[in-house]
């Protein structure tokens, strides 16, 4: 049954859109920041060459744009969070525990130590709680600085230019803190990775190999083992990857599923009524899996 | 015997000449009254007519007149020979060889112009004068024969007030002559002896000596017998006489009939104001001494200009002889411009400053000498200016669009005095240039801003150093505000201020607040400016443009007072403002110390934070490449 072929829910649909929107935000964030701040940079000159020469009278909306998607992306995030089961079981995962202290030393003795022992990580690694509360920090102080800067006609009288003065640099260092953050630790771990490069394609796909559990998260690999040990196959595994031939026609289960999310997609119009939404997301990932899947095939065919 | 012989002889003598004195008187007096009073007794009836070719003719003597004559003596037939008394009318002869009986000499009258008047014409038949009666009767004598109207009038010219008579002219008694044109002049010239003296060293008497037939001479211009002596006269009637005419003066160059026609447009020939008379050709080219336009000493001559128009212009001369044009002239430097060169020659037009029209083309005049010329100080950008760059300004541009309030050359250099920057009492040195700029009518309301400022304070109190309105706008080529490059404006003003309030050198000597450009360049307004909106506040948003005050004065637009107003010129919503610190903080530290420490914190937590996460991804990507290839291996 174990095959390296085996893939591993990452990152549901939902998870993944929430993710292209928080990274797509934020590189427009980046850029039209620094913009701003370095003029005259190379970069800018290509900007001005490619968009045109007043492309600077759109910064700041742009910039206003890509900030108000992140903060509705954040928002929606904490209500996923709290209101799917999934979302808070993701919560719960992404808390700071006692143990990754313990596993943050174990990892600092393997890297720069003498330890030869590799820590086996779970669901989330230390290198990625850190992540995720750098992100929510970041927002958070991004948001809030960002929001006095582009309101500073209402918010000039309580908090003087002295406060402005603050709130500018907190944002423009936060800014740079946050680039460098992602630069050097996410796109590290996501690129440069030699367990995963060229790319660890979970924020696409949405799963991970078996190969790629087995090196980066053993510890969960092992727990999502045992659970289908006892439970049967978990939600965390492709079953269409362990049962393929048992399965029934795909054609037959995509009509199938696309009239299902249609009528989902009808009785969403609800902001309260995210479980329906979350079951439309399973079901839409779905489709893609499975489209997906046939054009791996096809893929494989050719060669 | 010897007495009785005397009385003989007495007696023989006293009865000779008794008997010759009857005999004498009785001859005599019975003749005499026999015929001249024999011929009066009829012809003293004055209704005594005779038909004569059809109309009457008076033969009445006047016997009271005739006794008073020079001829009383004389019978009437001594003069009337031939009489013959039986007929009626009486035949009789009546001329000059009548009188020629008695008066045989004819004292040169053949070779006069009077050769074929009779004798009578001047010395009457009857009641002839003496020569001295003659002389006291005068011009009406000539003048009862010589009725022309010119002639007519001649009592009546300055001549004849004067009491100049006909003879002072044509000759005494029976010499009397025509005057040529060859002796007019030493004919005039015995009274008046200046004049002919001048007119012999004109060109018109050079060319006439020399054979010119058309030159004139004195009754050319004065007139024969109408003589006339007002200039405006002589202009018209014999300047403008010969010289309008092209036959005689051909061609269009200097001097020609067409170069004189230009005197009839000009102001000279239209204007007059109040008792001033306008100007006529002999004002500027002299009367009798008019020179060659060669001769050097000629009053039209480019040097001797000045003179020449200061007759009239002193107060304008004055001043030109003391600019440098007057200096260089006077100097004989041949390219200095004289009164010509600008104002024209006979064509001199009115330069009145209010006409726009005559602004341009003052400017252009100017222009054409001044076309290679550079201004001797850089402008605030740091370039060489033309002087020829007045005509991109917005003032030469305001001129030709038709607002005649708009300067030219003249109303900064002045248009006599053309005074340079460098003098300082000209208009446009430093001290006086706001002043010469900030008339009421031009830049009034900029000026009023610009007293008092902290500039303006500077440049009265003699700081070679501040800035007054050409240090900022450009001396020649001011340019129009109204840029449509609005953001290339800002700029442009950010570069101006920054020259001064940027350079180490002027920050040093003024005391100036240092490091307002890079602290400016570093803030939100300053990033906007750079990365290109044009609406970015830039120096003058907040310090004004020509009230530049301290902070610390209240009328300044950065007193704490007026900030709302100053900032809410663009943050409509900022009417409360707070400010706590320095706008441009020079030293973080000292002037915000919040913004320090926590710029400090960031730089400490990116390096350390970031660091670690260079160090611990290196690791790992060593250890994993490690174990990948040790796994490679094993396979």
């Amino acid at each position: 049954m174990k095959s390296d072929n085996d893939k591993y829910i990452r990152m549901t649909l939902n998870e993944r859109v929430q993710h292209f929107l928080l990274l797509s935000s934020f590189i427009i964030l980046v850029i039209t920041g620094f913009w701003l701040k370095y003029p005259e940079a190379w970069w800018v000159r290509w900007i001005t060459v490619l968009i045109g020469e007043n492309a600077f009278n759109a910064r700041s909306l742009i910039h206003r744009i890509a900030a108000v998607a992140m903060v509705v992306t954040s928002v929606y995030h904490i209500i996923y969070l709290a209101a799917s089961p999934r979302g808070r079981k993701l919560f719960m995962d992404f808390l700071p525990k006692r143990s990754d202290l313990s596993e943050f030393g174990n990892s600092m003795k393997y890297l720069f130590g003498n330890s030869a022992e590799k820590p086996r990580f779970g669901r989330f690694s230390y290198i990625e709680k850190m992540e995720y509360w750098a992100v929510v920090w970041g927002t958070v102080i991004m948001g809030a600085t960002g929001f006095i800067l582009w309101f500073k006609d209402y918010f000039f009288k309580y908090i003087s230019n002295t406060g402005m003065e603050i709130a500018t640099a907190i944002h423009f260092y936060e800014a740079i803190l946050a680039s460098l953050a992602i630069l050097v630790w996410h796109f590290y771990f996501v690129f440069l990775n030699p367990d995963v490069y060229p790319v660890n394609k979970a924020w696409v796909k949405g799963y991970l190999t078996r190969h790629q559990m087995e090196h980066e998260h053993p510890q969960w690999l092992e727990e999502i083992e045992n659970k289908e040990s006892v439970d049967g196959i978990s939600e965390n595994r492709e079953p269409n990857i362990v049962s393929e031939n048992t399965k029934p026609d795909k054609k037959e289960e995509l009509t199938e599923l696309k009239t299902k999310t249609d009528k989902n997609k009808k009785n969403e119009l609800h902001v309260g009524e995210v479980k329906s939404d979350v079951k439309n997301v399973t079901d839409e990932k779905r489709i893609t899996e499975i489209n997906e899947n046939e054009a791996d095939k096809k893929k494989e065919d050719n060669v | 015997m010897e007495y009785k012989i005397k009385n003989i002889v007495l007696g023989i003598i006293s009865i000779c000449l008794f008997a010759l004195i009857t005999v004498i008187a009785a001859e005599y007096s019975g003749s005499k009254a026999k015929s001249t009073d024999d011929c009066l007794s009829c012809h003293e009836d004055k209704d005594l007519v005779m038909d004569s070719d059809g109309s009457k003719k008076s033969l009445f003597v006047n016997p009271e007149l005739y006794k008073k004559s020079a001829h009383s003596i004389a019978e009437c037939t001594d003069c009337h020979l031939n009489y013959k008394a039986e007929e009626i009318p009486h035949s009789a002869d009546k001329k000059v060889e009548n009188c020629r009986t008695c008066h045989e000499d004819s004292k040169g009258l053949e070779k006069s112009v009077h050769v074929k008047s009779q004798c009578i014409d001047c010395h009457s038949a009857h009641d002839t004068k003496k020569v001295s009666e003659l002389k006291q009767e005068g011009n009406a004598n000539c003048m009862s024969c010589h009725k022309k109207k010119e002639i007519a009038k001649f009592s009546s010219t300055i001549h004849g007030k004067k009491g100049v008579k006909c003879n002072d002219c044509h000759g005494e008694g029976h010499n009397v002559k025509n005057i040529s044109r060859n002796q007019v002049t030493d004919m005039c010239g015995k009274c008046h002896n200046d004049s002919k003296m001048n007119f012999k060293g004109s060109i018109h008497h050079t060319v006439f000596k020399s054979g010119g037939k058309n030159t004139p001479v004195c009754t050319d211009c004065h007139g024969v017998h109408t003589t006339i002596s007002s200039k405006h006269s002589i202009q018209s009637e014999a300047c403008l006489n010969c010289h309008l005419d092209e036959k005689m003066f051909p061609g269009t160059e200097t001097g020609s009939a067409k170069f004189v026609e230009q005197y009839k447009t000009s102001i000279h020939a239209s204007i007059k104001k109040g008792d001033m008379e306008s100007a006529g050709c002999t004002d500027c080219h002299g009367d009798h001494m008019i020179d060659s336009p060669d001769d050097p000493t000629s009053s039209t001559k480019r040097a001797r200009l000045i003179e020449t128009c200061g007759k009239c212009h002193a107060d304008v001369v004055a001043k030109f002889k003391k600019s440098k044009h007057g200096v260089e002239l006077m100097k004989n430097n041949e390219k200095a411009p004289t009164c010509s060169d600008c104002h024209g020659e006979h064509s001199i037009k009115s330069a009145l400053l209010s006409d726009g029209a005559s602004k341009l083309v003052m400017a252009d005049k100017c222009l054409d000498c001044h076309k290679d010329g550079k201004i001797p100080h850089k402008n605030f950008k740091g370039e060489e200016e033309l002087i020829t760059g007045y005509k991109n300004s917005v003032h030469y541009q305001a001129l030709v669009d038709g607002n005649e309030t708009a300067p030219t050359c003249s109303d900064c250099h002045g248009a006599h005095e053309m005074e340079l920057a460098e003098n300082p009492d000209s208009k446009i040195s430093k001290k006086n240039i706001a002043t010469t700029c900030g008339q009421s009518e031009c830049h009034g309301k900029q000026f009023t801003n610009f007293e008092g400022s902290i500039h303006e304070k500077g440049v009265t109190a003699g700081n070679p150093d501040a800035p007054t309105c050409n240090n900022c706008h450009g001396n020649h080529g001011i340019v129009s505000k109204d840029l449509e490059n609005k953001l290339q404006k800002s700029r442009d003003l950010i570069q101006l201020c920054t020259n001064c309030h940027g350079s180490v050198e002027m920050i040093e000597r003024n005391e100036l607040p240092t490091k307002v450009s890079e602290t400016y360049k570093e803030s939100f307004h300053g990033l906007a400016n750079r990365g290109g909106l044009k609406e970015a506040a830039n120096c003058e948003s907040c310090h004004g443009y020509h009230n530049v005050r301290p902070s610390s004065d209240s009328l300044s637009t950065i007193h704490k007072n007026n900030l709302p107003q100053t900032c809410g010129n663009c943050h409509p919503g900022a009417t409360e403002i707070l400010i706590t610190s320095k706008i441009h903080l020079t030293d973080l530290k000292e002037d915000s110390p919040w913004v320090f420490w926590i710029t400090r914190f960031y730089v400490i937590l990116i390096f350390g934070l970031i660091g670690f996460m260079l160090l611990h991804n290196i690791q790992d990507y060593r250890k994993k490449k490690k174990s990948k290839t040790q796994a490679d291996n094993e396979k």
